[in-house]
């Protein structure tokens, strides 16, 4: 498949999907106008290649430092196509890179830890600020 | 504006901590530029880490809520208006505060929503957070955020949410204006 790229903008993450490698990552902020809007095509290219795969180890690289509720809405469907992926076909690592004093992502990793619990989650410490 | 009205402005604004303050036009980018705006005068006021996050989090959730759910100002079509206020409370507080005008008709959805939050302890609302995440979005026409908004307001929050819901002069039985404050 296609890789999948959307630059990031002031209100919008950046999403680098390299399915060629099977590492796929968002980075940046969002807080984007209609959260739906933006994640629903995120969402379906991501489907459409977790279905085409099969037996195969998938890195996903969590990377936001802020997301809207809305947005927050959205990426908890994202981790539950990944969950649902790991639970029959592939193998899914999630890499929580987060800022040591950031306790907002700090807890919100947790929640997603607990929640999908297929995927294999691997927190990494990170000074985001610098990026 | 007379210069002693404005001398008045300017002073009761210092005598309760503003720090940024702004009236008028909602858009995306506008939010987003006063975003950027607030992060440099809370860098320049000492408040980084946690806080500083927590306080541009509230920002965001409150001045999008005036954006998706007001209706139009009277008299400007398209056009969504909103207050929004930044400013010290005490020695390490902040409180921030939004203005912005709701159909009457959806006043008592928002009590009820907002309410619940009031009395609930910190536990409680991060319990409630994470319940409100795992709820699959409902077919909800009003909500976009499917309730996690006054949700995230009230976990970022060190006191309850306070709100008051008005009616607008003239326009009696259609308008009100919804004030909601955090203090973060």
């Amino acid at each position: 498949m296609k890789d999948f790229h959307i630059a990031r903008t002031a209100h919008s993450p950046e999403v680098d999907f390299r399915f060629s490698e099977h590492r796929l990552t968002l980075s940046g902020e969002a807080y984007p106008e209609d959260a739906a809007a933006f994640f629903n095509p995120v969402l379906s290219t991501l489907e459409q290649y977790l279905k085409s795969m099969d037996d195969c180890d998938i890195e996903f690289n969590f990377q936001l430092t802020y997301f809207n509720s809305a947005s927050t809405k959205m990426l908890y469907r994202l981790f539950g196509l990944l969950n649902d992926s790991a639970c029959t076909r592939n193998r899914v690592v999630l890499c929580w890179h987060h800022d040591v004093e950031d306790d907002t992502v700090l807890e919100f990793g947790e929640s997603v830890h607990d929640d999908f619990n297929a995927l294999e989650f691997r927190p990494i410490a990170a000074d985001l600020a610098a990026l | 504006m007379h210069i002693d009205v404005f001398s008045v402005f300017r002073n009761s604004a210092d005598f309760s901590g503003v720090l940024f303050y702004y009236n008028g036009p909602l858009s995306q980018n506008v939010i987003a530029t006063m975003g950027e705006t607030l992060r440099h005068r809370l860098g320049c006021a000492d408040a980084g880490g946690p806080k500083a996050r927590r306080l541009f989090s509230s920002f965001i959730e409150m001045a999008q809520n005036a954006l998706h759910y007001s209706p139009d100002a009277p008299g400007y079509p398209g056009e969504k208006v909103g207050a929004l206020a930044v400013g010290r409370r005490g020695s390490s507080d902040y409180y921030i505060v939004c203005g912005n005008l709701v159909h009457r008709d959806q006043s008592q959805r928002i009590r009820e929503r907002i309410e619940p939050l009031r009395s609930m302890t910190v536990e409680e609302i991060r319990r409630a957070y994470r319940e409100q995440l795992k709820q699959e979005p409902a077919n909800d026409e009003v909500s976009k955020g499917a309730g996690l908004g006054f949700l995230t307001l009230a976990r970022d929050a060190t006191e309850p949410i306070e709100y008051s819901l008005i009616d607008m002069p003239g326009h009696e039985d259609d308008l009100a204006y919804f004030y909601i404050q955090a203090t973060v």
